[in-house]
């Protein structure tokens, strides 16, 4: 199970209209959602969408721009809550950019979900349950067979 | 005491309650057993249960006189359904994205 997502794209178009389309706020709202962002370091910013009952969320993420070196690489944190100014979910998205031939490359890389130790736990425990299932599995073997423990 | 209903990441966002996981992905436990691995009162430590319990991360039984906290999965699973929401959010937008700069007039 992933706790990073990673997704690599090519798009058959000049980086600098890639960037473009990754920073101008207007142009990041006809296939992203609108947003207020500013190609700006330190920059908050929102995007907003319709909510996510199931998930705890009141449909706007609240942003904040990491990092910036244009042409090549865009960060902003990702966070989002069920309302009320409360955040219950942060994540940093990464944006990278590289020229190939006819085209770019784009790498997006969203990290950094809440807290990684919850998930860390998370993959330990899940873990600690396919144990447990093997071991099930084991004890039932062993009784099919009619092993004892001796 | 009134159990707040709280979300998946406020619920594991407590150390207490985390450390309680922890000891549970070990053994099911009584609350009692549990209590003793903590330095706080026994109605703090039902509440941070009832807390763990109301969120789906694990489940009671009475047994006797005892009562037993298992793990349970439901509440992992809602950590995972944020991670595959973006994973497919991302993967639909980036097509947008695509389908956007291909229909783009030439300037």
């Amino acid at each position: 199970m992933a706790k990073i997502i990673k997704h690599q794209y090519f798009f058959a178009h000049p980086i600098e209209t890639v960037w473009e389309y990754l920073t101008n706020s207007e142009l990041m709202g006809q296939w992203l959602m609108k947003n207020n962002f500013e190609p700006v370091l330190g920059h908050e910013f929102q995007f907003r969408t319709g909510g996510k009952a199931n998930l705890n969320f009141d449909g706007i993420f609240y942003c904040k721009v990491l990092d910036i070196e244009p042409l090549k690489t865009l960060s902003y944190s990702w966070n989002c809550g069920p309302g009320e100014g409360q955040i219950t979910l942060k994540s940093v998205v990464t944006w990278q950019l590289e020229s190939k031939d006819n085209g770019t490359e784009v790498t997006l890389d969203h990290r950094g979900f809440d807290k990684a130790e919850n998930l860390d736990m998370y993959h330990g425990l899940m873990h600690g349950w396919l144990e447990k299932f093997t071991n099930i599995d084991k004890l039932l073997q062993a009784g099919a067979h009619g092993h004892t423990n001796s | 005491m009134a159990i707040p209903t709280l979300d998946t990441f406020q619920v594991i966002g407590d150390p207490s309650r985390r450390k309680m996981l922890l000891l549970l992905s070990e053994d099911s436990l009584t609350i009692n057993s549990l209590a003793d691995n903590f330095d706080m009162s026994r109605p703090a430590v039902s509440k941070h249960v009832k807390i763990l319990e109301t969120a789906g991360f694990i489940s009671i039984q009475d047994m006797g006189r005892e009562r037993y906290c298992t793990l349970k999965k439901d509440g992992f699973e809602e950590l995972q359904a944020w991670l595959n929401y973006f994973d497919q959010f991302w993967t639909s937008k980036l097509k947008k994205l695509e389908t956007l700069l291909n229909n783009k007039l030439p300037n």
